[in-house]
């Protein structure tokens, strides 16, 4: 804008502030790649060693096996916040249903209440249907932390689409499901893709949950993988491997977060608008 | 998305109806109003199953005794050494102790005959019979030794002690699982126990977990959950006041910076939203350890060196809010940018041409508008930080000594992970339903404050 | 007559028995998960794959055909191990075979998580009849065996050979002083003067004099009992908490943080930073456990162990306590999932994995005492210096803490107080009474107050 304002004591404040996140990223990247002797901050080689797990599941254990199961409990964890929220959204939106103030006013405490705190209650939960302990139950609980998100930001974009379309679809003799499906979820189409893109990010960062609720190897995630080699206790502690295996990690996310960033701007800050 | 839709789908079979308007208005409610509860029932059934569900169990929960021994589906009743010494020093009959207690091993036909029924080899129980028919053992153990030396004795071990059990009467570190059961054996060794004594011997043998009102009355007297709680005061007010302070300033820089500078800066700190929380936890860990990035710099410059994250109250603290801080910003910088940019630029020049300051123009023009984002982000992040434990718990671990723990991660750790494996299910529980009435009050202040009613006005589809 | 016995399960039992000798296929699938094991303590689990591959072999000598698979699930802390077992019990998805700390059978057993394992294994026979009593005892509860000793160990005090020298020890001094602290001759309170000795010397740090082990473990209990604390009344099997004993022993590490030889935040402080520290002599003191011996030589670089460090048992604190030893053996323990046969053939499995030659593997790699009698005479174990050295020197003072179901509340109790004194948090006064309301207001009558 205008010249009566000097920038610089801004952007170095800004800086300043921002400098912790600063080393620590840029050494997470920097720091995977190199060697640094002890006791000093600057790295003196380059080295693509710490990568070699990639390759040699003997390093630090099988890494794709803990992709795969990753992906496959954020995808389906993606999937079923999309599906429930496309038609729960919707009927909150647009239906005159009993009690609708209040599912709006529960969805609303429920997306600000951190239900992990629950997490006794979501075990008993999971006991009695049989769950724990299974990718199925952590999918569910994963997806029914973020759906109550999912419901409100949905509802937003519908509340957004001219009800007009779907008057003249319905004058038009059209069923309510076809109307839906074929006027409005196309109008929302948007909306979904970066609520699908935020609940993956989610799910693929997850710790507690598949720590607590399924614990066994059989499908170890990669937040838990990460975890397991990151004992402070074991022999092989190698910071610089750790890193790399984290740079990996967080690759994917990182990826879909540009690619989706200013959709999921406007999702992250959901619970303004109504 | 097709599984969703074809589940609502089946619900609303005739999807190709009539004309809308020549339907009679009353049908055409029913009909919407039942396509709303189907579009609604997978979201219900869900929210019903693991948000209400768990509130209910915890509740619950929070009402009994509930431990790692006592179990969670309910105990069993099981009169071992411990019960019975117990019930001698209440001053139980020596001769009802005794009954309780004692183990005898028969060698008799009734016995030779539930053995033949149990399955024991031919051969061997006539071996048994042969040798040691109408002989006593005071243990298992003497008359298990006995039982190897004929040849005739099954080979596997585990047979062979399956072989003695019908031999034994005892009711003694036997497990029953109901009162009923464990009732009729009380009486099988002691026929003439009083109901008053039965009642004792079962109350004191019962495995399982009761009902009680006492995990409230220790939170209540308990000086460390004072402690903890006004730890989690200290945390919430704290990190809650760097959130949106830092939120604030890194919206109006960005907001005056040039666009390219600002997404630089706007990216980086989005950053710690999408990093899984391990790796972020661990990150910090490498910035503030013994040997790590702080450390060594404090080293260059002849500043205290040591391990910045547990080696003083001060600077723990300092750590937990920042690494809760630096998470929660960027949620505050993004709603006000929002704000920011709705703010008629018109406003903005013609204050400069009155010659405002930047200074005069944030405090007079900006931040009167930014009031409601404000305080919505106050009160979220308030919300969220109550029950967040997962950045303490990967970091300081409430260390050191317990000065960072907060009440939601005493609740976990209490509940579900603790060194000596005495997980307390109970009063896990009840500290967790205190922060569940907790927020829930603040929850419905939020509500209010919102005007809830603005937000969910009608829907505007006739129906 | 006889009362509740399991007339169908023995009899479904005798049959597949029979059904075993016509050579049919037998194919078993049986589970094992360890606690607090780490790379060098790997033969906890190794050792029942081993004996799975022993018991075919000598069913394949008896014509029959048995096939074992052993899954195996290894934890390397304690506190997510055991919240992954109990959780896995109240959801019926328990492993067969757990390996943990014997004081879980009191709460385990109780819940009906784990079986006795004397309904499964002859204790008259070999390698079980060589196994030592008072490890037996260790794994019994209620007057029956639960589980069978995986290891034994000792938890130890250390000392810097070289810091004592610079503070005037001579060698025969330094040579004495393990027999000086076992007569009580030489206490916990010299021991700080020492070290405070050290670090006014300037050998060792400000703050790095003494070096207790720096998170929750039963070595604190061991400083109870070195002023005169009981964790159980000999008589009644109730615990105890001595009000007194426990002021000495809050006093104590309160009074070693104002001399300044252990910093007022320690505890929580990492372990590994805590075995480097100690591999590169930078402590004057400190105390964990025999097995931490493979950890500094297998990894942390610590090459001339016995010129550098002297060792011993925990001095005693003050008149009342004595010098002392706990050992805290981990158990092979057999849960109650499974059939009944699934249960039989893994406690075979365990019987076999008790063998001398089987466990001297994971004593001599892991730094581990031995469990039975006959161990001595296995080579590998009795040529490996340390292990005889801690067998004959530590061993014989070690008791262990209880198997009580409640000990667990008692235990937290007592390390809540620990933290709240030694941080300053709250005076000795304060936190010993905190812990005893702590303590009766759970149990009642179930602890003696002295």
């Amino acid at each position: 804008m205008t010249a009566n304002f000097s920038k610089l004591p801004v952007l170095i404040i800004l800086t300043l502030i921002s400098l912790p996140l600063g080393v620590m990223y840029l050494s997470l990247v920097v720091d995977s790649f190199t060697n640094t002797p002890p006791d000093s901050l600057v790295p003196n080689e380059f080295t693509l060693e710490h990568w070699r797990y990639l390759i040699d599941p003997t390093l630090v254990g099988n890494i794709w096996v803990a992709t795969v199961y990753t992906l496959i409990y954020a995808v389906s964890m993606a999937a079923i916040v999309i599906g429930l929220s496309a038609t729960g959204g919707y009927a909150l939106s647009r239906l005159q249903l009993p009690f609708r103030r209040f599912f709006l006013a529960g969805i609303l405490v429920m997306h600000g209440f951190p239900a992990v705190t629950l997490i006794i209650g979501v075990f008993l939960v999971l006991k009695f249907i049989g769950l724990y302990d299974t990718l199925a139950g952590i999918v569910l609980v994963r997806a029914a932390l973020t759906l109550p998100l999912g419901i409100w930001v949905m509802k937003g974009f519908y509340d957004a689409v001219p009800w007009e379309l779907e008057m003249a679809g319905l004058q038009d003799g059209a069923g309510r499901f076809t109307v839906w499906w074929r006027i409005i979820v196309p109008q929302i189409q948007p909306g979904l893709m970066a609520l699908g893109a935020l609940a993956f990010i989610d799910a693929w960062g997850e710790f507690v949950i598949p720590r607590v609720l399924a614990p066994t190897t059989d499908f170890q995630v990669l937040s838990v993988f990460l975890n397991s080699i990151s004992v402070p206790d074991s022999v092989e502690y190698n910071f610089n491997i750790y890193k790399a295996v984290g740079l990996f990690y967080t690759l994917p996310v990182l990826v879909l977060f540009i690619v989706f960033q200013n959709r999921l701007m406007a999702i992250f800050s959901g619970g303004t608008k109504g | 998305m097709t599984n969703t839709a074809s589940v609502s789908g089946s619900l609303e079979p005739d999807v190709t109806a009539r004309p809308a308007r020549s339907e009679p208005r009353k049908r055409r409610y029913r009909r919407g109003q039942l396509f709303g509860l189907a579009m609604l029932a997978p979201t219900l059934i869900f929210v019903s199953v693991f948000f209400f569900a768990p509130i209910i169990l915890t509740a619950v929960t929070a009402f009994t005794n509930m431990t790692s021994a006592t179990g969670i589906t309910g105990g069993a009743y099981l009169i071992t050494p411990t019960v019975v010494r117990e019930l001698q020093q209440q001053g139980f009959a020596p001769a009802l102790v005794q009954a309780l207690e004692q183990q005898v091993i028969h060698v008799d036909d009734a016995t030779l005959a539930a053995a033949r029924e149990a399955g024991v080899a031919e051969n061997f129980l006539a071996d048994i019979a042969a040798n040691l028919s109408g002989r006593q053992f005071a243990s298992e153990r003497d008359f298990e030794r006995e039982l190897k030396q004929f040849q005739s004795r099954p080979r596997r071990i585990r047979d062979l002690k399956l072989a003695i059990e019908p031999f034994t009467e005892s009711i003694l570190n036997q497990r029953f699982g109901n009162r009923a059961d464990a009732t009729a054996a009380v009486y099988s060794v002691a026929p003439d126990v009083t109901p008053a004594e039965l009642d004792t011997v079962l109350k004191n043998s019962y495995t399982g977990w009761v009902w009680t009102t006492e995990n409230f009355a220790k939170l209540s007297a308990d000086k460390e959950s004072l402690r903890v709680f006004l730890n989690t005061v200290f945390y919430v007010s704290t990190t809650l006041a760097f959130n949106v302070l830092v939120a604030l300033f890194m919206a109006l820089a960005l907001f005056y910076l040039p666009p390219t500078t600002g997404s630089v800066f706007s990216a980086l700190w989005l950053l710690p939203r999408i990093t899984p929380v391990v790796l972020y936890a661990v990150m910090w860990k490498w910035f503030t350890w013994d040997n790590g990035f702080i450390a060594n710099l404090a080293g260059y410059l002849g500043l205290p060196s040591f391990n910045y994250m547990k080696g003083s109250v001060p600077t723990a603290w300092t750590i937990v809010i920042l690494v809760n801080g630096f998470v929660g910003a960027s949620l505050g910088m993004i709603l006000f940018s929002g704000a920011l940019r709705a703010i008629p630029r018109q406003q903005l020049w013609a204050s400069e041409v009155d010659g405002a300051s930047r200074l005069q123009q944030v405090r007079c023009i900006i931040l009167p508008q930014l009031r409601w984002p404000i305080m919505f982000v106050t009160c979220y992040q308030a919300l969220s930080l109550v029950g967040s434990y997962e950045q303490i718990w990967l970091t300081t671990n409430g260390g050191p000594g317990r000065t960072t723990t907060v009440w939601s991660l005493e609740a976990f750790r209490t509940a579900l992970l603790n060194y000596s494996g005495n997980l307390q299910y109970g009063m896990g529980a009840a500290m967790a339903l205190v922060l569940v009435a907790g927020g829930l009050v603040v929850s419905i202040f939020f509500l209010r404050l919102f005007r809830f009613n603005d937000l969910v006005e009608k829907p505007r589809i006739e129906l | 007559m006889a009362i509740l016995h399991k007339p169908v399960v023995a009899f479904g039992a005798v049959l597949l028995g029979a059904a075993a000798v016509n050579a049919m296929a037998e194919d078993y699938t049986i589970t094992v998960w360890a606690g607090g094991t780490n790379q060098t303590s790997h033969y906890r689990v190794d050792a029942i794959v081993m004996a799975a591959e022993l018991l075919e072999r000598e069913a394949s000598v008896l014509g029959e055909d048995l096939n074992i698979t052993v899954e195996s699930q290894v934890w390397s802390g304690w506190d997510d191990f055991k919240q992954a077992v109990t959780l896995a019990a109240e959801s019926d998805t328990l492993p067969n075979i757990i390996v943990s700390g014997h004081e879980d059978i009191g709460p385990w057993s109780q819940a009906g998580a784990i079986r006795p394992i004397e309904d499964y294994v002859d204790f008259d026979a070999w390698p079980l009849n060589q196994l030592y009593d008072n490890l037996i005892d260790v794994a019994s509860y209620n007057g029956q065996i639960w589980g069978i000793p995986q290891d034994a160990e000792s938890r130890v005090f250390f000392f810097s050979k070289p810091k004592l020298k610079a503070i005037g020890y001579s060698d025969a001094q330094i040579n004495n002083l393990s027999e000086r602290v076992r007569s009580g001759d030489y206490d916990l309170y010299d021991m700080l003067d020492d070290v405070k000795k050290m670090q006014d010397e300037g050998v060792v740090e400000a703050g790095m004099g003494f070096a207790p082990r720096p998170t929750n473990g039963p070595d604190y209990w061991q400083f109870y009992q070195s002023f005169g604390g009981e964790m159980v009344d000999a008589d009644s099997g109730k615990l105890v908490f001595d009000e007194q004993a426990m002021t000495d022993m809050y006093q104590f590490f309160v009074d070693a943080v104002d001399m300044g030889v252990v910093p007022r935040t320690y505890l929580g402080l990492e372990w590994d930073d805590w075995h480097r520290n100690v591999a590169a002599g930078n402590y004057g003191a400190w105390h964990g456990g025999t097995w931490h011996y493979s950890q500094w030589t297998a990894s942390f670089g610590l090459t001339d162990f016995f010129d550098n460090v002297s060792y011993s048992l925990i001095p005693a604190g003050n008149k009342a306590g004595h010098a002392n030893a706990i050992t805290h053996p981990l158990v092979y323990l057999l849960s109650s999932s499974g059939s009944d046969d699934d249960a039989a053939i893994a406690a075979e499995l365990i019987a076999i994995a008790s063998e001398p030659r089987i466990n001297s593997l994971h004593a001599v790699e892991s730094g581990h005492l031995a469990i039975g009698a006959d161990q001595v005479t296995v080579p590998l174990y009795a040529n490996d210096y340390w292990t005889s050295e801690a067998t004959e020197k530590l061993l014989p003072y070690a008791n262990a803490i209880p198997n009580n179901a409640d000990f667990g509340i008692y235990w937290d109790a007592m390390f809540q107080g620990l933290e709240a004194a030694w941080t300053g948090a709250s005076s000795v006064e304060q936190a010993v009474s905190a812990a005893r309301n702590e303590v009766t207001s759970a149990l009642g009558s179930g602890v003696i107050v002295r």
